[in-house]
């Protein structure tokens, strides 16, 4: 049975890294600009995979590990910010937390 | 070579390990032991700095330079005098929230155990020799730092600044990791030795390499806080808590600079492919920085643009680095080693004043705060225009030694047009910088002369210190000169 090739799995992680990226641009609701983070983190961690199995060593999944456990404190700082947030202003859209511009 | 032995592994992460140590006891002891005296959390976390740094200090006069954990630690001259810079600003950072978070009511003991912790984070960037160790020591600092921006909980600017650096900063991480897992896909490794060893030779980076080198770039500029990454900059430093800006204006820009100065040593073969690139980078940040800071009405904000300028600073030192002449190009990461002592110890001096000053219910830092300064609390006022002039390049400060130390090297080593940029704008800094003098100096007070500021001793012994390193090395910068040669 064929093998798939490693750029197939490098050109997905890179469609997905660049899907989570633009959802970071236009999406105005933080938990969603979060997903989409998270996809991205996502998409790095194939592609370590894929380098790594490519190379045939272990860096690739021990970076993996490294990655998603960098990834859930990420997700309890960032939903505990969300909270704190919206505790004093009542509101989560990014476009109304606009106290401090030029 | 191969860290076979455990223990000498241990050893070599020494530091790191007391203030990971003092972190955990002062979490729980604050909690279960000595409840609501604060007194001893900051006492506690500000010694465990202390003998951080006497072990650092030791490893320097020592000169012992061993690589730990399979090459993934690295302790040489540019780790462990990085590593002092940032030890210098924890301890600073922790003496001006002293009595400031009493005062402003948050006094939590969480604040000092998250600051040693995302001490350590930086201090893992300074020594990593291993991309995978860059990458978790820079979220050990970008977490802390996170909730530390945040940590006025009743306060929205605070909380906004938090989130939108929390959202920033995410975004630019998962751009530093793309970075990495390019850089691994096209080298094989992640381990610094090893990527230079195998680019060796190599004049055009393949595909793979080149993208992995523009991420990276772009999150480690994100954390430097240079041209175009720059935008969370101002908010993030206006909404913190200032001890917090202080702080956070000193340790994130050391950490990044030594991951900056560590990685783009490794990739020197590839010089002709991201120096231009960082060249535009420090031209910009120098340019926009400066002439953004220029139109502020806030202390705070105003620091920050002159922060974003500080760093484009730095990145002429970077790019003054590659260069067949050898001396040069130690003469410019010596530049930039002294320029980061000078810029944390004007930068937290600067905010420092202001956390000085601050009042129970509110920040000191808009232009009509300070108007009249001098009048009002002469003694602070002085002290902050020592800053001002520092920051402005006026001898006989750091500031100048370390612009001129900068200058000196970009010459030697041929980037001359960059050299002049940096002059000019240097020159038109100034402006901004003494129009704070001015303002303290020379206008009348809008506000009616106050007590003597609240924030007390602490704060104001981690003010002076700042002021007299400012002198002191400004005048006799061979002996700072001493100390950032060691790198040869």
């Amino acid at each position: 049975m064929p093998a798939v090739p490693t750029s197939y799995y490098l050109g997905l992680s890179g469609v997905l890294f660049t899907i989570g990226m633009i959802g970071v641009l236009i999406k105005r609701n933080p938990i969603v600009i979060f997903m989409c983070i998270e996809l991205m983190l996502n998409a790095v961690n194939l592609s370590f995979i894929a380098s790594g199995r490519h190379f045939g060593h272990m860096a690739g999944q021990m970076m993996v590990i490294f990655v998603m456990a960098i990834a859930a404190a990420e997700v309890a700082i960032g939903l505990g910010i969300i909270v704190a947030i919206f505790r004093t202003k009542e509101t989560i859209n990014i476009d109304e937390i606009n106290l401090l511009k030029y | 070579m191969n860290g076979v032995n455990i223990s000498e592994d241990l050893y070599q992460i020494l530091p790191l390990i007391v203030l990971w140590g003092a972190a955990c006891v002062i979490l729980m002891g604050d909690v279960i032991l000595w409840k609501r005296s604060r007194g001893i959390t900051a006492f506690l976390s500000l010694a465990s700095c202390l003998v951080a740094m006497w072990l650092v200090l030791q490893r320097v006069v020592s000169g012992d330079n061993t690589s730990a954990f399979h090459d993934s630690i690295l302790n040489d001259p540019l780790a462990l005098i990085t590593t002092i810079a940032l030890l210098v600003t924890a301890s600073l950072s922790i003496l001006l929230a002293w009595s400031y978070l009493k005062n402003r009511g948050m006094n939590h003991g969480e604040y000092y155990v998250l600051l040693i912790l995302s001490v350590t984070g930086a201090m893992l960037m300074a020594s990593a020799n291993d991309l995978i160790i860059l990458f978790i020591g820079l979220e050990i600092l970008s977490f802390s730092l996170y909730i530390l921006a945040g940590f006025s909980r009743n306060e929205v600017k605070s909380q906004e600044s938090s989130l939108k650096y929390f959202l920033l900063g995410a975004f630019a991480s998962a751009f530093l990791l793309y970075g990495i897992a390019m850089i691994y896909g096209g080298t094989g490794s992640i381990n610094f030795d090893v990527i230079a060893k195998e680019i060796q030779g190599a004049t055009a980076p393949n595909p793979m390499l080149m993208i992995g080198i523009a991420l990276l770039l772009v999150g480690l500029g994100f954390k430097a806080a240079v041209i175009p990454f720059h935008q969370w900059t101002p908010d993030v430093y206006e909404g913190a808590p200032t001890s917090v800006t202080a702080y956070m204006a000193g340790a994130a820009k050391i950490g990044a600079f030594a991951a900056i100065l560590r990685v783009f040593n490794t990739l020197m073969p590839f010089h002709e492919f991201w120096v231009p690139a960082i060249y535009i980078i420090a031209v910009l940040t120098m340019v926009f920085g400066n002439l953004l800071a220029i139109t502020q009405t806030n202390v705070k904000r105003m620091l920050a643009y002159s922060s974003i300028a500080h760093a484009g600073y730095l990145l002429v030192a970077v790019v003054s680095m590659v260069t067949s002449n050898v001396t040069a190009h130690d003469q410019a990461i010596e530049g930039a080693l002294f320029y980061l002592f000078a810029y944390i110890f004007m930068t937290i001096g600067a905010f420092g004043v202001l956390v000085y000053l601050s009042s129970h219910d509110k920040d000191y830092q808009t232009f009509d705060d300070i108007r009249g300064l001098a009048r009002r609390h002469p003694l602070p006022a002085y002290l902050m225009m020592f800053f001002m002039l520092s920051l402005g390049g006026i001898p006989p400060t750091m500031g100048f030694v370390g612009k001129w130390l900068i200058f000196i090297a970009a010459i030697h080593s041929g980037q001359v047009g960059l050299a002049i940029v940096m002059a000019l704008v240097s020159v038109a800094a100034v402006y901004y910088y003494l129009k704070v003098v001015w303002m303290m100096c020379f206008e009348a007070p809008t506000k009616a002369p106050s007590d003597i500021p609240a924030n007390g001793f602490p704060a104001l012994l981690s003010v002076t210190f700042c002021a007299i390193a400012t002198v002191i090395f400004g005048v006799l910068p061979d002996l700072m000169i001493n100390i950032t040669g060691l790198i040869r």
